[in-house]
């Protein structure tokens, strides 16, 4: 969804390229189960835990294997997804990741060619709308998606801004039971 | 033809002249005084190899009445410049303003010196230094003797951004990669123009130079005696600050009022006064104004806030605007009488501009003694915070607009309960806007809350030494090269950190793996913010001298030249390598040889963005903290997939080392902990030695072991060209892994250069010492 464009655009026009917001989960695992070659990048945020002792990092592991999709680790997560007994697909900071995949000919964490989703999570949000600024920009042949519980407007889809941190789980919960219902 | 070569000598000609070309104490290089086109060729080969990388801020250009253009989905604007150009022009923008700051500070400075000492006073650093000005040497190809002579670098400086801020507008440059080179040409002018300023400073106020061991300072709002008057200090240009100083000893009131400072004045007046007190940095500008604790405020130029007049009177601090950069809409009172200016201010709670700095000085000792005992300087409670907290419903509207994304809401509900724990964290990651406050639906006091906090908490900082001796250089330029001191970290600028603790926990750190650890501005105060269980701060337990394992404050932000200027130096003294108007084989020794690392963790000004260019086109790599993501633009490699071919100068062949070192030239980090294992990583250097080699990924292996976990750094085989490079401590787990994945040993490079990888007019034989 575009941002509202004004009649006179070139006088007025204020507002940017707006992400999609999407508030219903089995609309957001339809968008995954369609892309061929989709990533999961994974920051420090996940690190923390739910008042319910959650790690939050579990939930996008839960994810990643509900969906077969492929995890990129950056900051200092690598340390815990292994303590967790995954081995992440690869590993990348932010900006490296983005920056790999704004190449059309990167071939992506499996090199079977680049991603045609990449979904971000756990990155701190003025670094993390920087780099879905860079791949909105340059990086046409691939759509972004995010799983933070606040709006992205970078990023083609995003998750609304919860009100409370139990709807956003609620919300992921919801997600990765409908990615496996495709199994 | 030959009316253009006739052109072309006589701007030589003129070059020669400025910079007294026939005066042979070293021969001339190709580029004195460069244009922006001169060094261009080096620009586009850093650049092919750390290729922009662009995070727009804004999908729109709004810089001309074409405009507002939209630049989405490969659009260009009604001028033509695409997305990625105008995120290059507005960098070259940012860089401008950088430079022009750091040398209109200069010119200001060396006016006000000239009309005090003359512009024939000498330029004397000490018995230690004999290369006095490694940038003017290097791009200008002078030698700077005397004041006057740092005038001609200034003025070179104006002229080159006049040109480059030409380019800036509409329908001029339409490459990104130009505008790129353009804002390197600016990073390197900035500093020519810190040096100059900063040279200026040392000669003209006698400040430490050719000294390591230079006083601790008193730190923190608590080390200010608030019984007494007291004078703030606020910005970066000392003119006014030292005209204080020496105002009150020739009165003897040295003992009777306090002088505080905060930001880079503050470094500046405690190098010409030890007794003068730091507050802190720029983050805690407000906070200090807003306890009522300054009976007057002096504002000179760069980092004040702009509301000061506004947030003075809200405590009744007096205001003196002592600089034309910043003068508030206020009276201009320089030629008013004293008597009269001080009764305005004492009696009718008046504000001026005074630019006459001995004036403000007078004027500044006169009304604070006459306002202090007319004022209550009274300190908020533990009990009044906490009923004062009990406002807050957390409805979280601080954390949504606070830039460092604290939840501010947390740590008030927290305190409204008694536990004060959680908001003196909060103090830590705090950087100080007030934005919090500002918008906050219950008008709860946020800062005057975390006042309490901040307790009377005191700190101990080095004085700044400023430049690093040609002694030192000598002892320790064949380590570094040889990577045996495994890097020098240079930890600068601005507060803006994700937690201001970090930066202490960096330089310890480094500093007790015997890195050489360099600090500037306000990095230089905060790395004294912490203290260990002993109660020490890294200033009180490490030495001050550039060695490894030493913690070095350089001085304020225009002392940042002197860091890059000692990397000059090690080319110069250790490497015999000759700097005069040779900035492209001073920048090529720097990038392959002096394993060298900027990093800007709380970066967050214009000034920053062109000292980090500065750095760049020296070949000298910057981490920058999560925020500098907002400054549009890093210089990132792609690791293996990229061009990490150089010249062998002593083979004169080209290899393709397929080492990707320095990995990046301008990088941004989200966490300290990724942050630790990334500066060392981008110390490692081609040149480094197999011992050097296997104690700087000793180091890498144990950051990334210590900080991200999970194993050996996934592309540690990158960085071991033979078995000897495998540090001994993990050598089992290394071999193991090579083995693995099927690493095969390579060749070191005896003399790595990218000259000659180029077109240049230098040859390879320039790089052999």
């Amino acid at each position: 969804m575009s941002a509202v464009l004004p009649r006179h655009r070139v006088n007025v026009l204020t507002g940017t390229k707006s992400a999609r917001l999407i508030e219903d989960p089995a609309e957001y695992a339809e968008l995954i189960k369609k892309a061929k070659r989709p990533l999961l990048v994974v920051g420090p945020l996940l690190l923390e835990t739910s008042p319910e002792g959650k790690l939050l990092l579990e939930y996008a592991l839960d994810l990643a294997r509900a969906g077969g999709i492929p995890i990129c680790a950056t900051a200092q997560t690598r340390g815990k997804i292994v303590e967790l007994g995954v081995q992440p697909d690869c590993l990348y900071d932010a900006v490296e990741i983005v920056n790999a995949l704004k190449d059309p000919d990167w071939q992506g964490v499996k090199k079977e060619g680049n991603h045609d989703l990449v979904m971000f999570c756990g990155i701190r949000s003025d670094l993390g709308s920087q780099g879905l600024s860079t791949l909105k920009h340059f990086a046409r042949h691939l759509k972004t998606m995010t799983l933070c519980k606040h709006y992205f407007p970078h990023a083609t889809y995003s998750l609304p801004n919860f009100k409370k941190d139990s709807e956003w789980y609620e919300f992921l919960e919801s997600l990765i039971a409908n990615l496996k219902k495709g199994d | 033809m030959a009316v253009a070569e006739k052109k072309l000598s006589k701007k030589l000609e003129e070059i020669h002249e400025r910079i007294r070309a026939a005066v042979p104490w070293e021969p001339l290089g190709p580029t004195p005084m460069p244009d922006i086109p001169d060094l261009r060729s080096w620009d586009m080969r850093l650049l092919k190899t750390y290729k922009p990388f662009y995070a727009p801020f804004c999908d729109l250009c709004c810089l001309c009445t074409f405009g507002k253009c939209d630049l989405t989905a490969g659009k260009r604007g009604a001028c033509g410049i695409d997305i990625a150009t105008q995120q290059a022009r507005m960098v070259l923008l940012a860089c401008l303003m950088g430079c022009s700051a750091h040398a209109a500070h200069g010119a200001h400075i060396l006016e006000h010196l000239i009309e005090k000492h003359g512009a024939d006073k000498k330029i004397d650093l000490g018995g230690s230094i004999e290369i006095e000005a490694p940038h003017i040497r290097t791009v200008l190809g002078l030698k700077p003797e005397t004041l006057g002579d740092l005038q001609i670098a200034i003025d070179y400086v104006f002229k080159e951004v006049g040109h480059l801020l030409d380019s800036c507008h509409t329908g001029q440059e339409g490459a990104a990669l130009d505008y790129e080179s353009k804002a390197l040409h600016a990073g390197m002018l900035d500093h020519v123009g810190m040096e100059a300023a900063d040279i200026a400073q040392i000669v003209g106020f006698g400040y430490p130079t050719s000294v390591a061991d230079t006083p601790l300072v008193d730190m923190g709002w608590g080390a200010i005696d608030k019984s007494k008057p007291t004078i703030l200090v606020s910005g970066h240009n000392p003119a006014t600050s030292t005209e204080l100083i020496d105002y009150l000893r020739e009165h003897n009131l040295e003992d009777k009022v306090e002088v505080a400072g905060v930001c880079c004045t503050a470094l500046e007046t405690t190098r010409y006064s030890d007794r003068a007190k730091i507050v802190g940095p720029l983050s805690r500008q407000l906070f200090f104004m807003r306890a009522g604790i300054a009976d007057v405020i002096m504002t000179d130029e760069q980092c004040i806030r702009t509301d000061t007049p506004q947030e003075a009177a809200k405590t009744g601090s007096a205001v003196i605007a002592c600089l034309d950069k910043a003068m508030y809409g206020l009276e201009d009172a320089t030629d008013m009488d004293t008597g009269e200016i001080v009764r305005r201010m004492v009696d009718d709670g008046e504000q001026f501009a005074i630019l006459d700095s001995k004036k403000a000085a007078e004027v500044a000792v006169k009304v604070a003694m006459e306002l202090a005992p007319k004022r209550k300087k009274e300190w908020l409670t533990e009990a009044e915070a906490v009923e004062l907290a009990k406002k807050c419903n957390n409805c979280g509207i601080c954390e949504q607009v606070c830039p460092n994304l604290c939840r501010m809401g947390d740590g008030i509900t927290e305190l409204a309960k008694g536990n004060f724990e959680p908001i003196r964290v909060l103090f830590n990651e705090c950087i100080g806007c007030g934005k919090c406050e500002q918008e906050c639906p219950r008008h709860v006091p946020i800062f005057r809350l975390m006042q309490v906090a901040a307790g009377n908490e005191t700190w101990k900082a080095r004085a700044g030494r400023g430049p690093i001796m040609d002694t030192e250089i000598r002892t320790v330029g064949a380590p570094i090269t040889l990577g045996t001191i495994p890097g020098v970290i240079a930890i600068v600028g601005c507060s803006n950190f994700p937690d201001i603790e970090d930066i202490a926990d960096m330089v310890d750190e480094f500093a007790k793996r015997k890195y050489i650890v360099v600090l500037s501005g306000c990095s230089a105060m905060v790395a004294g913010m912490k203290k260990d269980a002993d109660g020490k701060t890294v200033y009180e337990k490490y030495p001050g001298d550039f060695e490894g394992g030493g913690v070095v404050n350089v001085g304020s932000c225009v002392a940042n030249s002197h860091i890059t200027g000692a990397a000059i130096k090690i080319a110069n003294i250790f490497a015999a390598l000759p700097l005069r108007g040779n900035y492209e084989v001073m920048a090529d020794y720097v990038l392959n040889r002096v394993g060298a690392v900027g990093v800007a963790w709380g970066a967050y000004s214009q000034k920053a963005a062109s000292i980090g260019a500065g750095c760049n086109r020296l070949g000298i790599p910057v981490v920058m903290g999560p925020h500098a993501s907002k400054y549009r633009r890093l210089y990132l490699s792609r690791k293996e997939e990229d061009d990490w071919r150089v010249m062998d100068a002593r083979k004169k062949e080209i290899v393709d080392t397929g080492e990707p070192s320095p990995e990046h030239l301008a990088y941004v980090c989200e966490t300290k902990e990724k942050a630790m294992p990334m500066i060392a990583k981008l110390c490692i250097r081609k040149n480094d030695t197999p011992q050097g080699r296997a104690i700087k990924l000793n180091h890498y292996i144990s950051l990334h072991k210590k900080y991200i976990g999970g194993g050996l750094p996934e592309d540690l085989h990158l960085f071991v060209r033979r078995d000897p490079d495998i540090p001994l401590v993990y050598k089992k787990e290394v071999r193991a892994h090579l083995q693995e994945i099927g690493w095969q040993p390579r060749e070191p490079v005896g003399l790595p250069t990218f000259i000659g990888t180029y077109p240049s007019k230098v040859s390879v034989d320039a790089v052999i010492h």
